[in-house]
């Protein structure tokens, strides 16, 4: 059973949910009956969320009060197990990640090699889409955590991923019998030959010395199709030692970009017109005009000697024109006055994340002539006909 | 021979110019690709190697059987033939034609400058405009008519250059790759991809059919909506078919071979679907079929009901069929295929749950959205692309006051190219604006207010949080 592969329905005991309290703070969950989700507005009771459809808010009153507080329980997608998992290492976030999966066309065409395996998001969101994974990671406690994890969120299951203990610089990326590594638990791939054929096309690197690890690609990689690389390293210097390794190894189309991802709040803005600031300005200096003409009257009884010059202080009535509701607390979008949309950078940015260096290699440029010599004369055979269909604008047409 | 790794026959491909522009060929068997002034080849050569393989056109041993319409005896050919470029032989060569920003081949000093001297500093150079090229424009013309190659022209300007060894190294490999963006001979063959198809359409000017969508908007899209082979997803696109596109290409990888069961239901906006760029793609049309399903906007949103389309259309059992007289099987079968047509809309419209909204849209969206996200499952993604950041931000403001959207959120995404030399490391001086804005949410299912239950007897929590609270955290 996996959690991430299928898409479920109902909240089932044993499922791993992301319960979503806020956007900064999802937890993941493994549904459990009897169990209690404790936040501090509330605790949320397993089993009211068993049976409900994935999506589905979940209520409780507080007590000694008519409020209430909720929790939403969604079903885990690699994008929000990025949002909420442990941090073991530095993370690769989606801007990144998928970017990287789009331009290394991530498909199930794709055999990808993923080294190191880190915290582990980028492994679930590579092995939504990829033919195969192999990840590997050389720190042995997070080898167990992720594989554990791999496991618990039943991406080992999937069948199309395993992970390797190993020191990719050091020892290479072949896997054989015998290695630490989950590949061979897979039944369907217990007789694979060993050491595995690996034949990777796509090749994301999160190394401290990528430059390393560069030279033992060739005996990994496709020998006879293009194979797509990125490496992923936060400093300049790392990407020169990078371009450096790859131009000795035979590696073109050698491009380092970098991706800087942002998200906007939706607030509003006051609007707030001239006229009504005018209005309000002339109506604060006629009730100051009144109380400098007091001001006028007593001194001139003074000069002229009359008695009493004191007047007794008019009451000033409150004012009557406030359009921007000063001196009150206004919340935002409040209904009684008039506000415009507007787009707001969260306050704090990933300025920069790391510098993706991509590159391409294709082993072997070669054709199979005889093959080719075959093809063309099935095809003029067929009599011009092709298997593939006519590409015509009316195929679309016809889907409609 | 795979097609998704191997250049094959009767399929799309894009080819990378030296100019650095594509080109989107099909490979006909037995046929001719002209480039232009890059020169022609016959497409057999190039069938077998492997996407990303560079060639180099040549026509050294000058065999005419190839040559349609130049030489002597052109002048009583039809003019239209003027225009005809020989074709050439083919080879393979190591490095690529140009790549995205053009520096793959700059890295190291090109081998025609490691003969030639060079300047450290350009104090010598003096300006003195094309009088400086000895060849002239008549005789560069002659020397393409003689079909020499890229190479031996270039060669030769640089020989008639008057103040090339004046130039620095930078200078002079400037100079080689505008010269080889106008002689060189070469063509890089690389598979469809959906960033391909983006870039196609960029490079020939039509933004506005992208709706200005950057490769990393795209990409961005794919993931947040957690598009997968598996999935039964409603799309609205209205980029021609590249939204489509990359969907397909990110759930079956090109294949038409992969049994998963994924489907993309088109909502679209005239009476067909404008899906013209899928006449690229290497689907045939049954896969296509199977997988990408159209429909109206007015089916989708006011589908007939079963008793209209029943009381219009009953088909007919086994036996009667085979009682049919042949000629007027034909009107039954078109009848049927509408009935069941018919049915599939009351489906998709009224019965299916789908597992993402994926839209690039011009509709006026905080109307459009919310009625399109009500047959989305609980907890699945909705993502919705906008050339402005406004769409957007009105869609999210909308949504928000929606209980059953969670969180709306609006993204951007931007990617930096830089000139990727050793010791020459910078971002690029210019690189595309735009690349537009995603809003992205969770469709989820809100609780009646009135069922919600008392506390627990042990609750030790902090009754603080109320609906608006709450709510109010999601901003932060």
């Amino acid at each position: 059973m996996s959690h991430f592969s299928d898409y479920k329905d109902l909240i089932q005991a044993d499922d791993w949910a992301l319960i979503w309290i806020s956007r900064d703070n999802i937890k993941p969950v493994k549904i459990t009956a009897g169990a209690t989700f404790n936040t501090r507005y509330g605790s949320f009771p397993h089993d009211d969320m068993i049976g409900k459809p994935f999506g589905s808010q979940i209520a409780v009153r507080t007590r000694g009060s008519n409020k209430f507080g909720f929790i939403h329980v969604l079903q885990p997608t690699p994008e929000l197990w990025t949002l909420s998992l442990p941090h073991r290492t530095q993370i690769v976030y989606t801007p990144d990640s998928s970017y990287i999966m789009q331009r290394i066309q991530c498909s199930p065409q794709s055999r990808v090699i993923e080294a190191g395996t880190g915290s582990g998001s980028f492994s679930h969101a590579f092995a939504r889409s990829a033919g195969y994974v192999f990840s590997y990671e050389f720190h042995e406690i997070r080898y167990e955590q992720a594989r554990k994890e791999f496991e618990d969120h039943g991406l080992l299951q999937d069948g199309n991923l395993a992970i390797t203990h190993r020191d990719v610089c050091q020892d290479g990326f072949a896997i054989q019998k015998g290695d630490k590594t989950t590949f061979f638990d897979d039944e369907r791939l217990n007789e694979s030959p060993s050491p595995v054929q690996i034949n990777a096309n796509a090749i994301f690197l999160d190394l401290p010395a990528p430059w390393s690890a560069i030279p033992h690609l060739d005996e990994v990689i496709s020998q006879d199709s293009k194979v797509s690389l990125c490496c992923f390293s936060p400093c300049i210097e790392q990407v020169d030692k990078t371009i450096e390794a790859l131009e000795k190894q035979g590696w073109t189309e050698i491009e380092m970009v970098e991706i800087q991802g942002k998200q906007y709040e939706s607030r509003r803005q006051m609007v707030r017109h001239l006229d009504d600031a005018l209005q309000r300005l002339r109506d604060v200096k006629e009730r100051k005009q009144m109380g400098v003409e007091r001001r006028k009257r007593m001194f001139n009884k003074l000069i002229s000697d009359q008695e009493e010059p004191y007047e007794q202080r008019p009451e000033t009535p409150k004012t009557q024109f406030n359009p921007f509701g000063k001196g009150s607390r206004v919340k935002e979008g409040d209904t009684g006055f008039q506000w415009k949309e507007v787009s707001k950078v969260e306050s704090e940015i990933k300025s920069h994340t790391s510098y993706l260096t991509f590159a391409s290699k294709i082993v072997n440029k070669t054709r199979d002539e005889t093959l080719v010599a075959k093809l063309a004369d099935e095809i003029r055979g067929s009599g011009a006909k092709v298997s593939v269909p006519n590409k015509t604008d009316d195929k679309i047409g016809k889907l409609s | 021979m795979n097609a998704v790794t191997h250049i094959s026959f009767n399929t799309h491909v894009l080819v990378r110019l030296p100019s650095n522009n594509l080109k989107i060929c099909e490979l006909k068997p037995d046929s001719d690709i002209s480039l232009g002034k890059f020169g022609a080849f016959k497409t057999n050569d190039i069938i077998g190697f492997p996407f990303g393989t560079t060639f180099e056109i040549h026509y050294d041993n000058a065999v005419d059987d190839n040559v349609a319409g130049t030489g002597s005896d052109s002048t009583s050919r039809s003019s239209k033939n003027k225009f005809k470029i020989p074709v050439g032989t083919i080879s393979v060569i190591e490095s690529g034609v140009a790549s995205r920003s053009g520096s793959d081949e700059e890295f190291t000093p090109q081998p025609e400058l490691q003969l030639i001297g060079n300047s450290d500093s350009n104090k010598n150079l003096i300006n003195v405009g094309n009088s400086i090229q000895k060849l002239t424009t008549e005789e560069i013309e002659l020397l393409k008519q003689q079909s020499a190659s890229g190479e031996d022209i270039i060669n030769k300007m640089i020989e008639a250059h008057g103040s090339f060894h004046q130039k620095t190294v930078y200078s002079q490999e400037k100079y080689l790759k505008r010269k080889k963006q106008k002689f060189a001979k070469r063509f890089t063959v690389e598979y469809l991809s959906s960033s391909g198809l983006l870039q196609y359409l960029l490079d020939k000017g039509d933004v506005t059919r992208a709706l200005d969508m950057s490769e990393e908007s795209l990409g961005m899209i794919l993931n947040l909506a957690n598009i997968r082979s598996n999935g039964t997803y409603l799309c609205v696109d209205e980029t021609g078919g590249l939204l489509v596109y990359a969907l397909l290409e990110r759930m079956f990888g090109g294949s038409n071979d992969n049994e998963a069961a994924g489907k993309i239901i088109v909502v679209h906006e005239n009476e067909h679907a404008n899906l013209d760029l899928l006449k690229f793609s290497n689907y045939t049309e049954e896969f296509m079929q199977k997988h990408i399903k159209t429909v109206s906007i007015l089916d989708y949103f006011e589908p007939p009901t079963l008793s209209e389309v029943q009381e219009a259309f009953t088909p007919l059992s086994d036996d009667q069929l085979k009682a049919m007289k042949s000629n007027k099987k034909g009107a039954y079968y078109r009848r049927l295929k509408w009935y069941t047509g018919q049915l599939d809309i009351i489906d998709w419209a009224t019965k299916l749950q789908y597992d993402g909204l994926v839209v690039a849209s011009t509709l006026h969206l905080p109307t459009f959205i919310p009625r399109l996200g009500q047959r989305v499952h609980g907890s699945r993604p909705i993502v919705c692309y906008s050339q402005f950041k406004e769409s957007v931000l009105e869609l999210s403001h909308a949504l928000y006051s929606d209980l059953r959207y969670l969180a709306p959120t609006i993204v951007e995404t931007r990617c930096r190219p830089f000139q990727t030399i050793r010791g020459r490391l910078h971002p690029l001086m210019t690189m595309r604006g735009g690349g537009g804005y995603l809003m992205w949410c969770h469709k989820v299912i809100p609780t009646d207010p009135s069922e919600v239950k008392a506390p627990l007897p042990l609750v030790s929590a902090n009754p603080e949080a109320t609906v608006t609270e709450a709510k109010k955290q999601k901003i932060e």
